[in-house]
């Protein structure tokens, strides 16, 4: 059986050979490991891999399964099921002028046609009573704005579209 | 002594002041928004009162509905926490008036160290020291350019009414200086009603040390020793420390003078906390006094087994202060983590939600100090500080040894936190070190990602989830707790 997930950019994939309920061997690029499985509740495993015992507590969230060991935390997407929920909704990215988190539009910086510098402040958002100032991704031109101030934004939502000047595709394309 | 006591806040800090409250015999009373029904400060008071819709302005920061439930509960006095109407000194003569006794100090007071610029005036004259800038509001926004000027580049723009980082803003250059003010000034009128900035000189390889202090209505101060408070995000703590690795003794004798100082300069009662900029070269300089008990107060609690809530409730009972300076001894090291719902990898942003798993950490030296449980909701109106981990230790070594292995054993899903970033940055060399300046983070850790070294067990961890059937039918961590309401979901008015 095989796993893939998505971390922090890169693809995981997860070759897994069941051995009895609670037995199995996970080999990652070509390591081999040997893992022993107990489900203390429906958020907490215990595991021994190679011997060495683990306790690891996962929760499913909107961005895929949330992994916490020894105080850090893994968010990782399973890529089949990703493809699924994300058809037809634009790819999220640094590249693009979204909220990090919920937000109300306090203030649109920027108007259709004005051209625009990497790092420019495009809007401000606010959230938990903090105002964030989002800015222009490459320089590049304004094409549509897609939001008024006042507006409830959501991650992943762009808020400005921008048309990235010739050199920064060609520099991006490199 | 008072009989009861309302406790206006919620979260933590609402907790933390109860368990005092109760520990003295004293009966609480907690008030809450309706986005706060089940949040823990509201189940565990003796009495809880709603004060109405989730917008802090038309609920905590309501005056005449946090006078009304005092009324309503017969509450004698009211403990403002932090944050909120603590430093408002509108409330505190409201108080006054209705009869009320506001833990905290007189409302002058409040009023004159408030306004930053006020209080920068009030030290000169006490002989403390303060830091280049402007003795007067920035007024004119065509003015803003030729104060900085003045000053010199980088400046610091802040609230006058400030505090918590609101309204502040680094400014390096001069073409950056209009839309900062005008940020800071938008972003200080939303938190604070006015709109009123400031500039200072930014001191940039500085530290923050700020010293606590105690003063009675009889003239007695004493102060409790300092706090180091360098590491910050957004001009907000997140790390704390005391004692601080650069005092020497002499160093650490004359700040806690020019505490008591200030506190006398300014007739200070109650519990407050002088704040100074500290430089390399051991100058420091006044940069305000927190009219309120500090969020990071249990670390002095730690190293000088003295309780700050009970001596504020004494204090504003009219007794006299029970310490004096000679009594005053730290011991051991102590250091408080802020764990807040926030996305280290996305510029420290709140991460609302629900908490769906909660494990807290204990042992020797372990303090948490907790506003949530598993299943409680994490609202997006409100500061997301969910608790403050707090260690105590022998040596600096230790409790940064002690530290690591609690957030190692601190398990929060459904939210995101800052427990990995803090991991890191206590296990840091120039942590370890103590180069724990205010540009701390920004120097060393910005662009912080989670290290790869656990990955591989986290992905196994992950294919293991998928493999071993959960007890009941496949759900999502949102609709977790419906599915499986916990104790605190089931239990209605609860006592510890």
């Amino acid at each position: 059986m095989e796993y893939q997930f998505k971390g922090n950019e890169d693809i995981i994939v997860v070759n897994v050979e069941t051995d009895g309920p609670e037995r199995f061997c996970a080999t990652i690029d070509d390591r081999r490991r040997e893992v022993v499985c107990r489900r203390i509740s429906d958020y907490q495993l215990h595991l021994t891999v190679d011997g060495r015992q683990v306790t690891a507590f996962v929760a499913e969230t909107p961005e895929g399964k949330a992994v916490m060991i020894e105080g850090r935390t893994w968010l990782l997407e399973d890529t089949a099921a990703t493809q699924t929920r994300r058809r037809g909704a634009r790819r999220g990215g640094p590249s693009q002028v979204s909220p990090p988190m919920p937000a109300v539009v306090t203030k649109l910086l920027v108007a259709e046609g004005d051209p625009v510098e990497k790092g420019q402040a495009v809007v401000v958002v606010s959230a938990m009573k903090m105002d964030t100032t989002l800015t222009a991704p490459f320089d590049g031109l304004v094409t549509r704005i897609n939001v008024a101030e006042g507006d409830k934004v959501t991650p992943k939502q762009v808020l400005v579209d921008i048309a990235p000047t010739e050199n920064e595709q060609s520099a991006s394309a490199a | 002594m008072f009989k009861k006591i309302l406790v206006a806040n919620r979260g933590e800090i609402a907790l933390r002041i109860m368990r005092t409250c109760r520990e003295m015999g004293i009966a609480t009373v907690a008030v809450y928004s309706e986005a706060d029904e089940r949040a823990l400060h509201a189940l565990e008071a003796d009495e809880a009162i709603p004060i109405g819709p989730a917008e802090p302005a038309a609920s905590y920061l309501d005056i005449e509905r946090i006078i009304a439930a005092a009324r309503q509960s017969g509450a004698e006095a009211i403990h403002p926490g932090y944050g909120f109407l603590a430093e408002n000194a509108a409330f505190a003569e409201r108080c006054q008036a209705e009869g009320i006794v506001f833990i905290g100090p007189p409302a002058q007071v409040i009023r004159d160290l408030g306004d930053k610029v006020v209080a920068r005036r009030i030290m000169l004259q006490g002989g403390v020291p303060v830091i280049p800038g402007m003795t007067e509001e920035a007024g004119d926004p065509s003015a803003w350019a030729a104060q900085a000027e003045a000053i010199g580049y980088p400046v610091l723009i802040k609230a006058a009414a400030g505090g918590g980082g609101k309204g502040m803003r680094v400014v390096e250059r001069p073409r950056e200086l209009l839309d900062a003010c005008q940020e800071a000034s938008r972003e200080a009128a939303a938190a604070f009603g006015s709109g009123a900035i400031y500039m200072e000189k930014f001191l940039a390889k500085s530290r923050h040390v700020e010293v606590q202090i105690l003063a009675d209505t009889r003239g007695n101060v004493v102060h409790l020793f300092e706090r180091e408070c360098s590491i910050q995000r957004r001009h907000q703590k997140i790390i704390e420390e005391t004692p601080s690795p650069a005092l020497t003794p002499a160093l650490r004798a004359a700040m806690g003078r020019a505490a008591v100082a200030a506190a006398r300069a300014a007739g200070y009662v109650n519990a407050g906390t002088v704040e100074f900029i500290l430089e390399p070269e051991g100058n420091f300089y006044f940069l305000e006094v927190n009219t309120r008990l500090q969020v990071e107060h249990p670390i002095t609690e730690m190293t000088t087994g003295v309780d700050l809530v009970r001596h504020q409730i004494d204090i504003a009972a009219g007794r006299p202060l029970a310490l004096s300076q000679d009594d005053l001894a730290a011991r051991g090291h102590a250091i408080e983590c802020r764990i807040y719902a926030e996305d280290p990898e996305q510029n420290f942003f709140p991460s609302p939600g629900k908490i769906v798993f909660l494990q807290e950490p204990s042992g020797p030296g372990v303090r948490n100090d907790c506003g949530v449980y598993a299943g409680a909701e994490v609202p997006v109106e409100y500061d997301p500080i969910l608790s403050k981990l707090v260690v105590h230790a022998e040596t600096r070594s230790q409790a940064i040894r002690r530290m690591i292995r609690a957030l190692e054993s601190y398990a929060v899903l459904g939210v995101k936190t800052s427990i990995g970033f803090l991991i890191d940055v206590l296990a840091s060399r120039p942590f370890a070190d103590g180069e724990t300046t205010t540009d701390f983070i920004p120097t060393h850790f910005a662009d912080w990602r989670p290290g790869g070294e656990r990955r591989d067990l986290a992905v196994i961890a992950a294919a293991a989830d998928a493999l071993a059937p959960r007890a009941r039918a496949a759900f999502n961590g949102t609709e977790a707790a419906a599915v499986c309401p916990g104790p605190f979901q089931t239990l209605g008015h609860w006592r510890l």
